[in-house]
């Protein structure tokens, strides 16, 4: 357990001395809630039928919004194998005292922290500033989705960090899976009523499982049977994820 | 002194000394082992209270897409002592940052085996994890945090208490000097500064083998004198420091013991003075006259000198007896011209360089 409290202290003592990466991991997906979400909320004024039910853009995009943020913070963590590689530091860690797997837990469970930070202060401006009504009985299990979440997307994303070697290879491929990602997905609207091509390649993305268990713990929008399965899906994403992300580590050098 | 066994290479035998240790049928291992211990035919980490590091038949092949496979490390064998300074010596690309990764479990061998305190780098990484330190080729220093901070992860990495931390971060400021530069970033130093925060970690634990490839690189010389002190004194109190280097002066200073790879192969291994004596045993004997005369040239030739350079005054003669060093001081102190002179061993970089040309000229 040190070793991965070794780990998380060293991610937060180089947090600590980047406000700019705070700025990101925690401001960044406020604003799209305040600015991106607002705009369209007033834009489609009546709100969305999805399922009988009625929402609006705020109630429905704020599930998309916690996605987007274990998404955004896991690229950025999985980005960080880039600065250490670049400065030498990565090849030393490994020689460090602790298995491939405490390093890269050590890793996710700072990520996974910050990840429930900014999921309270993006519930906490969904509600005061936009008066989104929220589940509250389900809000260990929105913590839960947000952790499992952010963990599946750093153990992913952690595996392309690890097989490119460039970061500029992997910043391009990182943004155009992440538009492609989120644009595929239904983080910034249902799927209803999309066509059938973007609906198969939607519901085939992990990111739409994410966010549909969270958008039903959040304001109670989807079936439970639909979404157990997604949530099981995003659990084998996990595994297989971990378990590639351990590979590739193990031949990162 | 401790003398690290040389347990040879596949493919070239040397014979030196005395007595015989013959490896057996089929062993990879030359017909000499310098100081040959009590085994004649090794078996796979034979693990007893003296050894430290254990290389048997290490083997490391990169496979590369649409190009021909690189034997970074071609079946090399080693044992280093506890306590022991042991040098891996070798030109670039020779294959020493490639057997120090393996040794530190950062990479997986193709074949043969190695062992760190009897624990094997393959099925027991963390217990080997356990037992190193490392400094690596690259500068490696945390950017973003400042030279204590640097310090302070290091301790907690390897297990250390928060006030042991402190003390001992203390302790290591003072002796490389960063006192002064406690609260400056990684980022905002000089790679000399660097790398001294680099090696300074090192000296935060206490585990029992350290590995330093090319340490000093980068440092000016009286740091650099500081480091090897510290490294000295670190192997008198029992640790044994693996190094490579470039720098074969340092070697020669700091080491016990001396492997000498190139192209993945061991061409030399042994305790430091008896890698010395591997080469031809040149004496250099240095001349300085008032004037150069045709005789002087002429008498000195008759010696036989296996290499002769000459400049404005002075004469660099190689001879391999010592009859003939003194034949040649002794005619030079005749010809009433002779200011100067000097008569010394080859120095590890000679015969380094000689071991190299040779093996070179036998592989073309």
């Amino acid at each position: 357990m040190k070793e991965v409290l070794a780990v998380m202290y060293r991610e937060f003592l180089i947090r600590r001395t980047s406000p700019l990466w705070l700025f990101f991991d925690v401001a960044v997906p406020l604003l799209y809630l305040l600015m991106f979400g607002v705009a369209f909320d007033k834009a489609l004024g009546l709100g969305l039928a999805i399922g009988g039910d009625s929402v609006s853009y705020n109630q429905f995009f704020l599930a998309g919004v916690l996605s987007m943020s274990c998404f955004g913070s896991a690229m950025n963590q999985s980005y960080g194998f880039f600065v250490d590689r670049d400065n030498g530091i990565f090849y030393e860690f490994l020689t460090y005292p602790m298995t491939r797997g405490q390093f890269l837990l050590g890793k996710i469970l700072f990520q996974c922290l910050m990840s429930v930070v900014q999921c309270v202060l993006t519930l906490v401006a969904g509600v005061l500033m936009l008066e989104i009504g929220i589940q509250w009985e389900f809000l260990l299990l929105v913590f839960c989705v947000v952790i499992i979440g952010a963990a599946g997307w750093f153990f992913f994303l952690a595996i392309f960090a690890f097989l490119i070697r460039r970061n500029d290879t992997y910043n391009t491929a990182i943004n155009v899976a992440y538009f492609l990602l989120m644009f595929l997905s239904s983080l910034f609207y249902p799927l209803e009523n999309v066509p059938g091509w973007l609906k198969v390649l939607s519901y085939g993305n992990p990111l739409t499982w994410q966010t549909d268990a969270l958008r039903f713990l959040t304001i109670g929008v989807g079936q439970i049977e639909f979404i157990v399965i997604e949530s099981l899906c995003f659990g084998v994403f996990l595994l297989v994820s971990f378990w590639g992300a351990i590979r590739t580590l193990q031949r990162a050098i | 002194m401790i003398v690290s066994s040389f347990v040879g290479y596949r493919g070239v035998n040397i014979k030196r000394g005395g007595g015989k240790c013959k490896g057996g049928p089929g062993s990879n291992f030359p017909e000499m082992l310098v100081d040959c211990p009590s085994f004649s035919k090794p078996q796979r980490h034979m693990y007893d209270d003296t050894t430290a590091i254990d290389v048997v038949d290490l083997l490391k092949v990169f496979e590369k897409k649409n190009r021909a496979a690189v034997r970074a490390v071609d079946y090399i064998s080693f044992r280093v002592r506890r306590g022991e300074i042991f040098g891996l010596l070798g030109p670039n690309g020779a294959g020493k940052s490639t057997t120090i990764k393996i040794l530190t479990t950062l990479l997986p061998p193709t074949s043969g085996s190695a062992s760190i305190l009897g624990y094997d780098v393959v099925s027991h990484p963390l217990e080997v994890r356990k037992s190193i330190c490392v400094v690596v080729q690259e500068n490696a220093v945390e950017l973003y945090l400042s030279v204590r901070n640097n310090l302070r992860t290091f301790g907690r990495f390897h297990g250390l208490t928060w006030s042991e931390i402190e003390r001992r971060a203390d302790g290591v400021s003072e002796l490389f000097g960063l006192r002064e530069h406690q609260h400056e970033k990684g980022v905002d130093l000089s790679g000399g500064l660097k790398r001294r925060v680099q090696v300074a970690k090192i000296f935060m634990i206490d585990t029992p083998i350290v590995f330093l490839d090319e340490a000093t690189t980068g440092m000016d010389t009286f740091n650099k004198r500081a480091t090897l002190q510290a490294i000295r004194e670190e192997s008198r109190k029992g640790r044994t420091i693996v190094l490579t280097t470039h720098m074969l002066d340092e070697a020669e200073e700091l080491c016990d013991a001396l492997a000498i790879v190139n192209h993945g192969r061991v061409i030399a291994a042994g305790s430091t003075d008896n890698v010395k004596s591997m080469g031809l045993r040149l004496l250099n004997v240095s001349l300085t006259f008032e004037r150069l005369t045709n005789d002087i040239l002429r008498f000195i030739h008759a010696y036989h000198p296996y290499k002769i350079e000459t400049s404005d005054h002075s004469i660099e003669v190689k001879v391999r007896e010592e009859e003939a060093a003194l034949g040649i001081l002794a005619g030079a102190r005749q010809t009433g011209l002779l200011r100067h002179f000097e008569i010394t061993n080859a120095s590890l970089e000679d015969v380094f360089v000689e071991l190299i040309d040779k093996k070179e000229s036998v592989t073309s």
